[in-house]
């Protein structure tokens, strides 16, 4: 496909992305007292980074022309990676809750059994190794401090 | 009636009870979690570990160390704060635990913790902070340094631990006593600080005296005043700023347990009790001898008038250094 | 020299002790394991285990913590080889050209030259150490603001030698890595900056969350759908170690990465992180086949392994000449002594001449018991990689939650994680290079640090850059550097060389 300087290219739209984060952090940063040059304040080097950080984002857009169209990514792999995503969603959620065992536990079952379909049994007994194996190794021996859930787990 | 409606009876019965029974479980009964809010290391993490297992010996019961480390001790006071009432979680704070809600209203924010978010059980320690510079420099007394600082005002640098920190307050509380001004280059933490003062980067460091001890003794520092009440046990010639004649520039690198607020008074009791018996430990006096952190321990009445006559001086201390910004060359 | 040798005789005696050697080989174990995590490296390493060691004699301990210091260090090479997840936030430059080595079915090749180029510069920065300790001390604290700030200005030119692709590209990540390292309260003013009341956000985002989330978890959020999964080549037996071919490669980043992972972490403070970077970036610029980096250079792994050797040994030069915690691990190794009464200063090596020398030796010991432990679990690190896909990844994912958990106990830590973990699986889809947003989050902070801290010092005038002279020649050799590049980009200028 001949790149037309109008197209959205992934160059284009990773440098308007970075453009648009850069013009919202010189927003959040009008709060931020900029100082002087003598003294440069918490703002200065904020604003200072951002604008170079918005130039970069405007130059990839005007020249990002020859880049691969951005509706040619093949996002094929993504309706699996938003799972594992909902999945670490819970984890974290999960992790001071329910505790390290039990949230690691219902995670990796959940992704090896219900999402890889693995066999249930060697899913189950995996999960359970995971889990309590490297709470024991990490927690009990090592002394790193992990959450417990409810009942200690 | 019948067996099966008795023992139904009973078994709501003792339901009933069951509850009362759990509440009246004696305290502790079950691991008590003292939060550290600094990195392993550091002198609160160092005083903390003696104290928990010589608290644990005392209640017989496990006391763990955390440490919930972020936002200059923020995050771990915090988290203390907003716990839940019931003994399992407290806290070992340093004098910054006075600062930072003053800091936070300074800039307007909405505190991260109040002081009056806890329970002030007992102090630990406290090391009046000392008036450091380089063996090399010109002054040799206290005297020379500040008449120094009064000629040449804003010229001599001194380093600290952060903005609002312990080190830098410190250093305030001299300044606005003396009526002298002084160049504050902060750095990120103590360690930092001290390097910087090694390295020549800046001519002076209010520190905290075990930390400096050893560089005092190889003949790398020369330390000239104490901003404490008395004079420094290691440090018998020094004299403090007290004698000197600012009996404003008091302060104190101290070590507390606090409770959440609202934990009731019986486990509070105990752990006053606890903390008691713990101090006289020897096992735990020889570890605060290792660390050369003398034992001051106040509890009850004293410790709070201590607390709130430290409070007031800090919150005063960084109501005048106000923000940085607004102040002009 | 004599005196020096003694000493060392000294110190092996101590350090051969088969007591000793238990908690040295107890240290090495510990900290391969610990290493192992996603992002825990040393400093997590010695931090979460420091309490374990209270109970024994000063000696033994720092011998233990000198093991898990080195074993996490060799640890988080393996996972940054064989699943691109970067071990401890100074591995990340090891995950781009070992992981490509290991698709190509050379991990074992780039495991043994990662083991190898750390111990040889592991031993050598000892040597180093014990040689040249007090004048590199003394040289090292002359190190301040304005120094930092000239020596971080040369770190930031490094980004843009970073990346293969377009220059633009890398410069573009680079400025979202110095946007992110902005979060946190400005230690400068007591401001809370884009924490949006989130205390936890006061140290900033966290180099450990960046790096696991952008490598890490980006890295299963792109594979864990793909049809075919990943297939990391596994070697046969005879095709484990590096060939000769690969070990004449490797002669030259090792000893360079070395020099100058040494010179770096010898600078007191946090600049030792930069040092595999800065190594990533020298390697490449002075590579006669610069588009292998990338794709499974050599020297893409053994430079920035041995510099982040070199560099974290360095770290202890001012910690134990001077007594000087010169940063956040010589700190807690301090601190480990200050518990067990043993006063750190100037006077350590004359005081406690038994602890010092002890030290130096289990250091050595150290390092050749961490070869001799992984190199032959070579084989059965990379038999990892033969668990189906399926369970492998959903436990991958598990420890880098550990892992990020780990360091600071915070739940916040894996929250940030997985964002730039989100992040990081778009920008690869839209062929955006990750390593430079973890230097420029890195850079930043302390770019900012050292430069109002100088005008602190100076009453704010700039002068103080040029009128000392180590911040002065390290903004000429930027400067240099600088206009050397323009050169190239001119035109006709030779071909190979990046634009």
């Amino acid at each position: 496909m001949p790149p037309t300087s109008a197209a959205l290219t992934t160059d284009r739209a990773g440098g308007g992305a970075l453009a648009l984060l850069a013009l919202g952090v010189l927003w959040e940063s009008r709060v931020l007292p900029l100082g002087s040059w003598r003294e440069p304040g918490p703002g200065a080097v904020p604003v200072g980074l951002a604008l170079v950080a918005l130039a970069f984002g405007v130059a990839l857009v005007v020249r990002g022309g020859s880049a691969p169209p951005l509706g040619g990514v093949g996002w094929s792999e993504a309706p699996r990676a938003l799972v594992v995503v909902a999945a670490l969603v819970f984890l974290a959620l999960a992790f001071e809750r329910l505790g390290y065992r039990l949230s690691v536990f219902v995670t990796v079952l959940f992704l090896v059994a219900a999402v890889e379909r693995r066999p249930p049994l060697a899913a189950l007994i995996y999960a359970a190794g995971i889990s309590w194996g490297s709470f024991f190794l990490f927690s009990t021996l090592l002394k790193v401090p992990l959450p417990r859930g409810p009942f200690g787990l | 009636m019948t067996i099966l409606r008795l023992s139904a009876l009973l078994f709501a019965v003792g339901l009933g009870f069951a509850p009362a029974v759990l509440a009246q479980e004696p305290y502790p009964s079950r691991p008590i979690s003292m939060v550290v809010p600094f990195p392993p290391g550091g002198v609160a993490d160092l005083t903390a570990r003696p104290v928990a297992a010589a608290l644990e010996r005392q209640l017989k019961n496990p006391v763990g160390v955390v440490n919930k480390t972020g936002a200059a001790g923020a995050v771990g006071m915090q988290f203390v704060a907003t716990s839940k009432p019931d003994g399992y979680n407290l806290l070992l704070a340093l004098s910054s635990i006075s600062i930072i809600p003053e800091a936070d209203k300074l800039f307007g924010r909405p505190p991260a913790f109040t002081v009056d978010q806890f329970a002030p059980i007992a102090l630990i320690s406290a090391d009046p902070t000392v008036l450091v510079v380089r063996a090399e420099s010109p002054w040799k007394t206290a005297k020379d340094f500040i008449e120094d600082a009064r000629n040449r005002s804003g010229q001599i640098s001194y380093s600290s631990s952060g903005i609002y920190g312990t080190l830098h307050m410190a250093m305030e509380l001299l300044s606005h006593s003396a009526q002298i001004k002084l160049r504050h280059v902060p750095y990120t933490g103590a360690g930092p600080a001290l390097t910087a003062l090694l390295g020549g980067h800046v001519d002076a460091l209010a520190s905290g005296p075990a930390v400096v001890l050893p560089q005092i003794k190889a003949g790398k520092l020369r330390v000239l005043a104490g901003w404490g009440e008395s004079r420094v046990a290691a440090l018998p010639e020094v004299p403090t700023f007290k004698e000197l004649g600012y009996p404003d520039a008091e302060f104190y690198i101290w070590t507390g347990v606090f409770a959440p607020r609202g934990t009731p008074e019986p486990v509070l009791a105990r752990l006053r009790e606890g903390l008691r018996a713990a101090v006289g430990d020897p096992e735990f006096k020889a570890a605060m001898e290792k660390l050369e952190t003398p034992i001051v321990f106040k509890q009850g009445e004293e410790f709070a008038r201590f607390f709130a006559a430290d409070a007031k001086r800090l919150a005063e201390g960084v109501r005048k250094v106000g923000k940085i910004e607004e102040k002009k060359p | 020299m004599a005196e020096t040798l003694q000493n060392l005789a000294l110190g092996f005696g101590v350090a051969l002790q088969p007591a000793m050697l238990f908690y040295a080989f107890a240290g090495c174990v510990i900290g391969t394991l610990v290493g192992v995590l996603p992002g825990v490296g040393p400093l997590a390493g010695i931090s979460l285990l420091l309490p374990a060691t209270f109970g024994l004699d000063a000696t033994r301990a720092i011998v233990l913590l000198a093991g898990i210091y080195y074993g996490a260090m060799y640890g988080g090479s393996t996972t940054s080889i064989l699943m691109r997840i970067p071990g401890e936030a100074a591995s990340v430059m090891t995950c781009i050209d070992g992981y490509a080595m290991a698709r190509k079915g050379r991990a074992g090749a780039a495991l043994a030259i990662a083991a190898v180029g750390s111990f040889v510069a592991g031993t050598l920065s000892v040597v180093a150490l014990m040689l040249l300790a007090p004048p590199l001390a003394n040289l090292a604290l002359r190190f301040g603001p304005p120094e930092y700030f000239a020596l971080l200005l040369l770190g930031l030119l490094v980004l843009a030698y970073m990346s293969g692709g377009s220059m633009l590209k890398a410069l573009a990540m680079a400025a979202l890595g110095l946007l992110l390292g902005m979060v946190g309260i400005d230690q400068m003013s007591g401001y809370f900056r884009f924490a949006y009341g989130v205390v936890e956000l006061g140290d900033g985002l966290g180099v450990v969350p960046l790096a696991v989330g952008l490598f890490g978890i980006a890295e299963v959020l792109l594979t864990a759908g793909q049809a075919t999964p990943p297939a990391v080549l596994k070697p046969r037996l005879r095709e484990l170690f590096p060939s000769r071919q690969e070990w004449r490669e490797s002669v030259a980043p090792i000893g360079r990465g070395t020099v100058l992972g040494f010179l770096i972490g010898i600078i007191p403070g946090s600049a030792h992180i930069i040092s595999s970077f800065v190594s990533y970036a020298v390697e490449r610029r002075l590579s006669r086949r610069p588009e292998e980096f990338g794709h499974g250079a050599v020297a893409g792994v053994a430079g920035p392994e041995s510099a982040n050797n070199a560099a974290t040994s360095g770290a202890f030069v001012p910690m134990l000449a001077l007594g000087v915690p010169s940063g956040p691990i010589p700190a807690v190794m301090l601190a480990a002594m200050m518990v067990h009464g043993v006063s750190p200063g100037p006077l350590l090596i004359q005081q406690s001449p038994a602890l010092f020398w002890g030290f130096i030796a289990s250091m050595y010991v150290g390092n050749v018991m961490l070869l001799v432990l992984n190199l032959p679990m070579v084989g059965l690190f990379v038999n990892v990689l033969r668990v189906p896909y399926g369970f492998l990844y959903p436990a991958i994912i598990v420890f880098c939650v550990l892992g990020v958990y780990a360091v600071n106990g915070s739940v916040v830590d894996v929250w940030i994680a997985i964002v730039m973990g989100v992040l990081g699986w778009i920008l690869r889809k839209l062929d955006f290079e990750t390593a430079p947003i973890v230097l420029g989050a890195i850079l930043a902070p302390m770019v900012e640090m050292s430069l109002r801290q100088s005008l602190a010092m100076s009453d704010g005038h700039y002068a103080i850059f040029l009128t000392r002279p180590i911040a002065a020649g390290l903004l000429a050799a930027g400067a240099l550097l600088l206009l050397l590049s323009f050169r190239s980009w001119i035109p006709f200028a030779d071909k190979g060389v990046d634009a």
